[in-house]
This record gives C-alpha cells, structure tokens and sequence, in this order.
C-alpha cells in the first residue's frame, strides 16, 4: 500500500497555496493602488505649479510675460530630490523661457483647459508632465499661451516603494496569522480522527458490539460503516460459534455409543498388543469426550456471557460446587485435596453457571497435569477484590508459559491429552466478569492459578 | 536716460565674459604642487578669492600630501557659463566646482551635470543646504553691511535695512554716490542677494533700492573692490557684502567695521558641486569631504569664512550675538525654489528692473576720476 500524506499535510499544503496566492495578488494590488495614489498626491503638486506659472503670465507693456513664482518651484520642491523642468510657450509657439526642448507628449492644442499629466521622457529620465493652457485676451497678445511643467520620479517611486512596502508587511503578517490560525483549526477539526481511531484501537478483539464515540456528523458515515462492518462480523462469528456448539453436541451422542462400544468389546479376549491397541483407543476416545465438553463448554460461557443479567452471588458457593464437580471419585487416594472458605462469604455480581465453569475447568487442570500429592482449592478476599486459589505442587508452567497458556489448543503437554481450552474458558469468563486470571510461579506450598473478581459491596437480598 | 534693453545688458554681461575669461586664462589659475610624490592631480574650478582657499587647500594637503590641485578662479557668471556649455557637449568641468551662485549650481545639477556623492561627512550637511546630494553649501555666510569708521559716524551707522534707506534719504548729499553694490549684471551672487533681498519685504527692498539711486549708489562686480574703496575712503558703506570677504578686509582695515542687519539677515552658503563625469571625480569628493569635515571646518572659521551656522559672530561685527539663535538669519535654501531665481526671463525682467532703478542715476565724480 502506498503511504498517503497525512491530511493534515495536505490541507497544510492546500492553505499555504492559497495564502501563498492571495498573498501575491494583494502585494500586487498594494502596488497598483500605491502608485496610484503616489502618483495622484505628486500630480497635485505638478498641475499646482502648472497652475501658478501659468497665472503668473501678464501682459505688460503689449509684451507677454512670466514672472515665475518662486512659490510653484517650492511646491514642486515638496518632492525634495525631484529636477524640475518647465517651459513657457508664448501665444506664438516661441519658447519664453525655460527648456527649450521641452516636450507635452500630446500636442497642446489638443487641451481643453482642464490641466493634464502624462507620461513622458526627458533628458534620458522618465519624468511626469503636466500642460496648463492660458487664454490671452489682450488687444496686443491674444491667444492661448501655455506652460509644460515636468517632474522626475524619484518621490514617488519612493512613496510608492514605502506604501507597497508597508502593506507588504501587514499582508505577510496577515498570511502568517491566517496560516497559523489554520493549521491551528485543522488540528482541532481533525482530533475526532485520532479519538475514533484510538477507541477502535483500544477495543477488545473480542467486542464487537458498535463503536460509541462521539464524532462530527462529518465522520458519521464512517463509524456507521464500521458498525455495520462489525454488527456482520458479530453475526459470522456467532454463527460460527453455534456450529461449533451444535457439532460438539452432535459428535457427543455418537461419541458416548463409542465408548460404551469399547467398553463392552473387553480388553481380556485380546492378546498384549492388542491390549495395548484397545488402551489407546480408550483413552483418545476419553481426550474426545472431554474436548468435546469442553467445546460445548467453551461456547455455553460465551454465550452467557452475552446473554446472561449478572447477579450478586456467593463465590464460596459456586466454588464449592465446582469443587465437588471437579473431583472424580475415583480420584487417586494418594492425593491430599483441600477446600477453605472465610466465613464471611465474599460476594460477586456474576453469572454462577459460568463461574463455575470457570473454576471446574482450573480444578480440573490441577489434577489433571499439576498435583501429585496436595492440591488446595481457596477462596478470599481483600478490600475490593475476590479470589480463588488453586495450589497444586506439580511442576507448574514457567512464567514465560503464562501467556500461552491461556490461549486456546495451546499447551506444551499434547501428549498427556490436554485439550488446551481449559485456561482459556476459565480467562473468558474472568474477563466477562471484570475480572482476571493469573498465576503465581512455584513456592514451597507449589504453583498457584488465581482467578480474581471484583468484590460486589452492593446488599445482598 | 539711457534705456537699457534686455538684449543690450545680455550683450555686455556675455562681452564682459568672454573678456575676462580671455584675459584671465593666464593668470586666473594657481598651482599646488603635491607636498610628497604626485598621485593625483584635483581640477578646482572656483569663484572663491584665493586667500580665502589657500589655508584650506594647504590643510588638505597635508593629510592627503600626494594630491597636487590646480586652482582656476572666475567670476560667477564666467562659471556657470564655461560649466554648462562643457556640461552640454558632455566634458566635464574640472573635478570639482565651488561657487558663491549656488543657485546657478543648482540649475546646473538640476540639468543633469552633477555626480551624487554621499559620505558620513556630507551626511551632517544641514537639509537646507543639501539638494539630492549633488548641491552642498559648505559655507555660512551673512550678508552684511561694511562701513568706513571715518567717515560713518557712531550714530548714523545703520542696523537695518530700514535704517539705511532712511540715512541714504536724510544725508543725501553727504552720502552721494558713497553707497556701493554688488552689480547683479555681472555677479551673480549680487543677483542672487538682490533677488531674495525682494523676496524678503518687497516694500522695504523698493524703498531701499529707490534711496541708493537717489544717493547714485555705485555698483561693482565684486565684493572685494567696493570694500578696498570702503576702505579706501572712496566709498563710505557697503551694502550685502558677503561676510567672510568683509571680516578678512575689516581684519587689514581697523577702520573698517561689519554690520549684521538686525531686522533680518541673508546668510549665503557657499555651493560645492562635482561635475557628473568628472576625471578625478574621486579627489573632487575627497576635497569636498574635507571641505565638509570638522577639520575643515574649523580651519574655515578660523582663516577663510570666519562666520559659521553655530558658533557666534567673530569679535568685532556689530550684530546679535549667535545669528542662528536670534532668528533673523534667513539661509538662502539651497532647493528648486532656486531654479526660479534662475530663470531667464525672470532675471531679464528683474536686472532689468534693477537697472532702470539703479544704474542710470548712477554716475558718481570720484570714478571719473
């Protein structure tokens, strides 16, 4: 499978575009109007002059002229680095005084009154120019004379600079904020993610009853599919388990005709080897019987543990009874077997039938693989919790073995015809009941299986 | 009456210069050689009387002694005219360009013949005397009033503007024909005093200017001649003579004595200019910085200008005690506000209105001499 980038990645990189972009555009823009606005501000100051040195035309004497105001050359001098070029064109098209090779780039019998600004170049330098027209109505000069004031750049490509600049600086701020704020809300809108994965991460590989997390309706869909995705893995499963229990139960009825078979067919009519042929037979047909149990066994707990209300119950009671159930009487006299029980009779909300399911199938592994002289069945309790003991002094399981051991079919001594399922029905039960099962490595009483529940505190009717 | 038309002065201004330049070629230029081995030799073109450089130039070089400068002095106009026609055929004047008419200065960097040039040193310049880092004034220099002590009396000496056309109209015969000018035909300094001297109070320049024709008030290219007949005794006061040159005659003359009008005071600084494209323009800088620094500064106030923007008024000058504190100094802003002083027609318009008034009463017996 090809690794996806996060979403967060993605989403990451997705913002940054756009900002990135919107970025960009708004620079521009910050440009375009900062020009304008440069440009507008120092046009004022042009048409000003313009102005002013066209006002400052007379007629004296019958003879056109200027008398440049010292005020128009300080208004153009706001923009302090700027040159200054002008002309003033009398109403002959002779030059007055100023440049001489001055230039409006458009001709200037074209103004209509309203002072213009152009574009233009002057002295190898883009400068700005500005044409003022002034009509003449006197008997000796009349006509239009008219003043070209230009300007070099330098203010306002400084203002502008500065403008552009400065709103470069608040829009990059504004990217930085608007990316953190993002990221920051991307991390929130994403936490329902985590939280949905850790809770089905955190599952049970034995729950399958529906997810309930809390999520946006965004991720709806999602959880229902998981639901429906588990609602049918339940089905199968049960399904499955039925059919276990009910093969269990099918092989039991032709599985007990066997045995009395083999019971009936004697073993004295046969010669050694044959005796020792019929022995096996015997006993493979009894690993059978008991697996078969505990088959039916393992699927009844489970079951129950399903279906069954739990109720206040007394463990020294069903541990009692799973006592005497467990113990065959035909058991080996040479061993010494045990049952203490406090006084106090601890309680637990439980399903008695599965405990003492549970409780046989430990006994049962006791004898069957751990005792040899003594096996002791206690049960206690502390503050919270109550127990029951089984102690034999077998060899026990190594604590490395522990684990396994509670596994289904999985157990070292196959060969001494365990089933391997005792443990592991005695664990599902503990685990239905809130509870624990584990062990506690060889000492001089011997190995020890406890299997521990919650003690219930409620009152018991 | 002569009537003076514009053409006719134009005629005379550029006659005037093409004989004076003509004439000055040979001697107007003064050579310092290097102190140690030549590296560099720094072209300065000047309107600055000589005297008053040759303490700078000679400090300059000793802390820079491998430069060796030859010194051209012309009179303002003479100036501006070489700079502009070499500036238009694109060879550079010179390395560097000192001039009393800062506001021909500015035209000329305003045209596109100056180089830009920015130091820790030009960066202490103050604004007003610093146009696009091309324009400095490295000067400080009130125009005063400069009479002879023999010949003014104690109470008739003026202290304003007021009060000298008041004395021209009261002691019209005492004072005729001993008031002397600057002639704003030929120096351009005088026209550049006369033109802000109008700015200033339009009313009181009239009166002033109507009362020195009535007194047939004299009118000379240059500050040094009407103070050596002031001192002379030919001349009895001088009006808006550049301070540095008066104080530098008031120190050989004792009975020469400097007023600083009190009602308000024009105070000149003096241009610096490297031409765009100069050779060594490098040196140019250098000498300007020099010009600029604290050290150059000093030697000035102590032996070339003697008046500065912050320091007092020199022992001896009649006036407020700091010309900057006082509030009357008014420093010709180096800026295009210039640029109108320089326009042709205005300054057709104005020499000529300055003529009519002027020159042609103007005849006094003792220069027909």
């Amino acid at each position: 499978m090809r690794h996806e980038r996060s979403l967060f990645a993605r989403l990451a990189r997705r913002i940054s575009l756009v900002l990135g972009v919107g970025a960009a555009l708004l620079v521009t823009a910050a440009w375009y109007y900062a020009e304008t606005a440069a440009n507008k501000a120092y046009d004022r100051l042009l048409v000003g002059a313009a102005l002013q040195m066209a006002e400052s035309l007379s007629v004296e004497d019958g003879i056109l002229t200027a008398r440049l105001p010292t005020s128009a050359f300080e208004l153009l001098g706001l923009a302090e680095r700027d040159r200054i070029f002008y002309r003033v064109i009398d109403t002959n098209g002779q030059t007055l005084t100023g440049y001489d090779d001055l230039q409006s780039p458009t001709p200037l019998d074209d103004v209509d009154n309203v002072p213009r600004v152009e574009e233009g170049i002057y002295k190898g330098e883009p400068v700005r120019i500005a044409s003022a027209t002034r009509v003449l109505a006197d008997p000796a000069v009349s006509g239009e004379a008219y003043v070209i004031v230009a300007q070099t750049n330098e203010a306002r490509s400084a203002l502008t600079r500065e403008l552009t600049l400065r709103a470069t600086g608040l829009v990059f701020i504004m990217s930085l904020l608007a990316f953190a704020g993002a990221m920051l809300a991307i991390r929130y809108a994403l936490q329902p993610v985590e939280r949905l994965g850790a809770a089905v991460h955190r599952r049970d590989p034995h729950d399958l009853t529906p997810v309930s997390v809390d999520v946006p309706r965004e991720l709806d869909p999602f959880v229902g599919s998981i639901n429906h995705f588990m609602g049918r893995l339940n089905e199968r499963v049960d399904l499955l388990q039925r059919f276990i229990a009910d093969a269990a139960h099918q092989i039991r009825t032709p599985l007990t005709a066997l045995s009395a078979q083999i019971d009936l067919l004697g073993a004295d009519k046969l010669d050694k080897a044959g005796r020792q042929h019929y022995e096996r037979v015997r006993e493979r047909t009894g690993e059978l019987a008991r697996l078969t149990n505990q088959l039916l066994s393992h699927a009844m707990v489970i079951h129950r543990a399903d279906s069954v209300q739990l109720e206040p119950i007394s463990l020294v009671d069903v541990a009692r009874r799973a006592y005497r159930a467990a113990i065959p009487i035909t058991v080996d006299p040479d061993i010494v077997i045990s049952f203490e029980a406090p006084d106090d009779r601890p309680f637990v909300l439980g399903d008695a039938v599965s405990l003492r399911e549970a409780i046989v199938n430990v006994i049962d592994n006791a004898l069957r693989h751990g005792a040899q002289h003594r096996l002791e069945v206690r049960v206690g309790a502390s503050d919270t919790e109550a127990f029951v003991e089984v102690v034999d002094d077998g060899p026990g399981i190594p604590p490395e073995g522990w684990e396994k051991a509670t596994q289904r079919f999985a157990t070292s001594k196959s060969h001494e015809g365990s089933s391997g399922l005792g443990f592991a029905i005695a664990l599902e039960v503990a685990n239905a009941h809130g509870g624990t099962l584990s062990f506690r490595a060889r000492d001089e009483k011997g190995f020890t299986v406890i299997l521990t529940l919650p003690l219930y505190t409620g009152v018991v009717k | 009456m002569i009537v003076f038309s514009p053409r006719w002065i134009l005629g005379l201004v550029f006659a005037f210069i093409f004989m004076a330049s003509a004439l000055a070629a040979e001697d107007n230029k003064t050579v310092f050689p290097a102190i140690e081995s030549e590296t560099g030799r720094l072209t300065i073109y000047s309107t600055t009387d000589l005297a008053a450089m040759k303490p700078l130039i000679e400090d300059f070089q000793k802390s820079s002694p491998g430069i060796a400068i030859d010194y051209l002095e012309y009179l303002t106009n003479e100036l501006n005219s070489l700079a502009s026609e070499a500036c238009r055929k694109g060879e550079p004047l010179g390395d560097l360009l000192l001039s009393s008419s800062v506001d021909q200065l500015l035209k000329l960097a305003n045209d596109g013949c100056a180089a830009s040039h920015t130091s820790p040193e030009t960066a202490r310049v103050a604004g007003w005397a610093n146009w696009r880092d091309e324009v400095f004034g490295f000067t400080y220099e009130p125009a005063v009033f400069v009479y002879n002590s023999r010949l003014v009396p104690p109470a008739e000496v003026p202290r304003t503007h007021v009060e000298l056309a008041d004395l021209l109209r009261e002691r019209l015969d005492y004072y005729r024909g001993r008031v002397g000018t600057y002639d704003i035909r030929l120096s351009g300094i005088g026209y550049l005093l006369a033109f802000n001297d109008a700015r200033q109070t339009n009313t009181v320049f009239g009166r002033l200017l109507e009362s020195m024709a009535r007194a047939s008030a004299v009118a000379r290219c240059c500050t040094g001649e009407i103070i050596e007949e002031v001192a002379k005794g030919n001349l009895y006061i001088g009006y808006n003579m550049l301070g540095s040159y008066a104080y530098e005659a008031a120190l050989r003359h004792p009975h020469l004595r400097i007023v600083v009008p009190r009602d308000y005071t024009l105070v000149l600084s003096r241009g610096a200019l490297i031409p765009r494209g100069a050779k060594e323009a490098d040196l140019g800088a250098l000498f300007l910085d020099y010009l600029l620094s604290e050290r150059g500064q000093s030697v000035a106030r102590s032996s070339a200008f003697y008046f500065t923007e912050t320091g007092g008024l020199p022992p001896d000058v009649d006036g407020p005690q700091n010309l900057k504190e006082s509030g009357i100094a008014q420093p010709i802003r180096i800026g295009p506000a210039l640029l109108a002083v320089q326009d042709r027609a205005q300054r057709q318009r104005f020499i000529e209105d300055w003529s009519q008034s002027l020159i042609e009463l103007n005849s006094p017996a003792w220069t027909r001499e």
